[in-house]
């Protein structure tokens, strides 16, 4: 059984009510599911079906975080080509997802912290932008430039440095 | 982790296990976001579409007031007529013509002067003129629309064009009183002229600011350019739907001496658009769809300026039609109403109250029928401004952007050269100089749409409240979110994603079931449990658009006042329509109230705004009762 903690304190300042809840628990009710599950189904007679590639999507707008190489793992390692038009069907995906839920622990705010604070070569809390979108791009799963830029929109001072606490918070109230 | 360096101390290990972490958690972000997207997104069509099918109700509420004539204490035949009839003006064609130029414009006025023929010096004159946000005088709205009525009488229902005389044709589609698209669209791809044709696919005014504005280019457009500019009719060029979403309102405000002569012409023109245009005798264009019936051949014998295309058919005083005239109205409905759909077939369009859904064999059956190859449609607004279905064989164009919210979605246009194969260019208006980032917009979308949910909440509460009790058999306040998303799906009749949605409409209790009350709270803040009796709060809040068209029929010169006794008898008539018991002392009690200047006429304009003095004085009395 997955433990049931919550991965992440809620944001501190709400600037206006209602900000939205942290992503859920992992304990989800299959009706839960399928609601997510419908709003991605983009089948032209609604057949409840999505493909193999937005599987890793739908997992984590339910609020999982694997890595690409897990979600393809779970999925049996299908090929770059099979991606698109491979589909899933309800009943094949809960599993799929359960799995995944049940994976051992996430890592926690503090663990996101840890792994900014990798970058933050003076110990002052903050990273040079410049230095951790060449490292997206470049390093583990690589980024995109335009998903690298939607990341960091808005978070570089004026002198290029982004203060990673609180660039975390705003990761994690979306 | 499955990457062997992670089990490495090295700089680059940890860094690239960093990298992964940010990785992930960026994807989850991401992911997270686009589901607030999508459900916005269902938030706003649901609700659109859902607003749209109370015209039926509206219908309905006139189909008793006829049949309940008697009923009005001697009142009755005046009042009937005087909310039935149209402005009906004795004057002939050529009297007319010549009221309008004898029309004086004084000095002060600094507006465009339009001289007839018009001349591109006078399109230029009124572009500059509108992006200064000025107003053309009354007298050349009326003669525009006069010209523009003159023209058009002569057009054909179906207008088939050719592209071999120009390089391309640019379509466009709903613009709904947006300006700043039409500004937009002119900016990047030029304005029309006999090099540069276009098509505007209907659905020119309501909910936008500056739809007085749109047609008048439009039109002056049309007559400049006969040959190179083709307007079609929307479901929304009717004068009753104008009514309900906005452009009478803008007219009366923007032209007190002449609105209504405005507005009865603007009737006429509507009545008078075609309905359809043909490219290369390949591409159908028409607003909203198709249906099964549907026959191009049929439809170019209709007579058009006597079909009115959706409500007064129902309120037509005559015998039963004969069998022709139904049939006319049902095609030119079905054009300008229909919405296409995932399978097959051909269903009644309830949504909207009127029109078809028609599946992708409608779609290929009327194509082969008529030797064409494409449809392109406008009448549902699309995230990026356009979308293809029916295997590519419809396509729906949309050029009003930000249409639900500040960055909902993008406009675009179509251009379609000899080669019919249609290019698409997209834009998006955007007021602020910053610009949002994509989190940002969703946020503010997202807010909006939640907004319009929970006002909808509010207006069904005491159905909701009824319905959430059965479940709640202790009284606690409290039930599953299985049942509380049964409960809101089955009385609001959304399709939407409920459980997804719970989390931002109403609290969970520390048990982890839902208060059902929370839902009610943001509305009206500092409500106790609000009784289940409909109360009158409730059914005003409910029912307010309606109410407002009603009162705008009643204020026949659209002065923004009524009388008490106006008030008081289309109120009685139209609570006793919806069976909601109240006496006729509530009612004066509320006349008294609203009319704050105590001249025994009310201002409607700030009667919505009064409603929220009913409800206190309603509170008064559950309190004392």
């Amino acid at each position: 059984m997955a433990p049931k903690k919550k991965e992440e304190p809620k944001p501190v300042a709400a600037p206006k009510p209602p900000e939205p809840e942290p992503p859920k628990e992992p304990e989800f009710n299959p009706a839960e599911v399928k609601d997510a599950f419908q709003l991605f189904d983009r089948t032209p007679t609604n057949e409840m079906k999505i493909t193999y590639a937005q599987c890793g999507d739908l997992i984590r707008a339910l609020g999982q975080n694997p890595t690409n190489a897990e979600v393809m793992h779970v999925l049996g390692k299908p090929k770059a080509e099979e991606m698109q038009v491979k589909m899933l069907d309800f009943d094949q995906f809960l599993p799929i997802h359960q799995h995944i839920c049940k994976a051992k622990d996430r890592g926690t705010f503090e663990d996101f912290v840890e792994g900014l604070r990798v970058f933050d070569k003076e110990g002052n809390g903050t990273v040079m932008g410049a230095e951790l979108r060449h490292v997206l791009a470049t390093l583990g799963e690589k980024m995109k430039e335009d998903e690298v830029e939607q990341l960091m929109a808005g978070q570089e001072d004026a002198n290029g440095c982004i203060n990673y606490e609180a660039f975390v918070k705003h990761i994690m109230a979306g | 982790m499955r990457i062997n360096c992670s089990n490495r101390t090295s700089l680059k290990g940890r860094s690239m296990k960093a990298a992964i972490l940010i990785q992930r958690w960026y994807r989850r972000y991401v992911a997270h976001l686009e589901m607030r997207r999508r459900y916005t997104w269902n938030i706003f069509q649901s609700i659109e579409y859902a607003g749209e099918q109370d015209q039926l109700q509206l219908s309905s509420f006139f189909s008793f007031m006829l049949d309940n004539v008697t009923q009005m204490n001697g009142n009755g035949p005046d009042l009937i007529s005087h909310l039935l009839d149209s402005v009906v003006d004795p004057l002939t064609e050529e009297v007319r013509q010549l009221k309008y130029e004898q029309i004086v414009v004084s000095e002060s006025y600094s507006g465009p002067r339009l001289s007839f023929p018009l001349s591109v010096t006078d399109t230029n004159a009124l572009l500059s003129a509108f992006k200064e946000e000025q107003t053309l005088h009354g007298k050349y709205v009326l003669q525009l629309l006069y010209e523009t009525k003159k023209f058009l009488k002569q057009m054909p229902n179906v207008i088939y064009l050719s592209t071999s005389y120009a390089k391309e044709i640019t379509i466009c589609g709903d613009l709904h009183g947006s300006l700043d698209d039409l500004l937009l669209i002119f900016y990047k791809n030029g304005l029309p002229s006999a090099e540069n044709p276009y098509i505007f696919n209907g659905d020119f005014v309501d909910r936008g600011k500056k739809s007085t504005e749109i047609i008048i280019i439009l039109f002056a457009f049309l007559l400049l350019y006969p040959d190179h500019m083709h307007l079609n009719r929307g479901n929304h060029e009717d004068h009753i739907m104008n009514l309900r979403y906005g452009f009478t309102k803008e007219v009366m405000q923007k032209y007190k001496t002449h609105g209504r002569e405005i507005l009865q012409l603007l009737q006429d023109v509507f009545s008078l658009l075609p309905l359809a245009t043909v490219i290369d005798n390949k591409v159908l264009i028409v607003h909203g769809g198709i249906s099964d019936k549907t026959d191009l051949d049929f439809l170019s014998t209709v007579e058009r300026h006597k079909v009115v295309p959706f409500l007064d058919s129902f309120v037509s005083l005559e015998p039963p039609e004969p069998p022709r005239e139904e049939l006319e109205w049902q095609q030119v409905v079905d054009i300008l109403w229909s919405d296409p759909k995932n399978q097959n077939g051909c269903s009644l369009n309830s949504f909207r109250g009127g029109g078809c859904y028609f599946g992708p064999d409608v779609t290929q059956a009327l194509l082969q029928k008529h030797d064409l190859c494409l449809l392109i449609r406008s009448h549902e607004c699309k995230q990026e401004g356009y979308e293809l279905c029916h295997n590519g064989q419809v396509i729906t164009i949309f050029s009003a952007s930000n249409y639900y919210e500040e960055g909902s979605n993008r406009g675009a246009y179509i251009k379609l050269g000899p080669e019919l194969v249609p290019r698409f260019f997209q834009y998006q208006v955007s007021r602020s100089t910053r610009k949002l980032t994509l989190h940002q917009r969703v946020r503010v979308a997202e807010g909006s749409a939640l907004r319009a949910l929970k006002e909808k909440l509010y207006a069904q509460r005491s159905e909701l409240m009824a319905a959430f009790q059965q479940y709640d058999i202790d009284n606690t306040g409290r039930i599953s979110t299985s049942e509380w998303a049964q409960v809101v799906e089955s009385v609001l009749r959304l399709d939407l994603p409920w459980r997804t949605l719970r989390p931002r409409l109403a609290r969970l209790s520390a048990d982890g079931n839902v208060e059902y009350g929370s839902c009610f709270e943001d509305i009206s803040p500092g409500e106790p449990i609000p009784p289940v009796t409909p109360n009158l709060a409730e059914t005003l809040y409910r029912y307010r658009t309606d109410l407002e068209i009603i009162f705008n029929i009643i204020d026949k010169d659209h002065s923004g006042q009524i009388s008490i006794e106006e008030f008081r008898q289309t109120w009685k008539l139209f609570t006793s329509h919806l069976g909601v018991a109240v006496n006729d002392q509530t009612i004066d009690d509320m006349a008294r109230s609203i009319d704050f200047n105590k001249d025994g006429s009310i201002d409607f304009n700030e009667f919505l705004e009064a409603f929220r003095v009913v409800h206190k004085l309603d509170v008064k009395e559950q309190q004392q009762g």
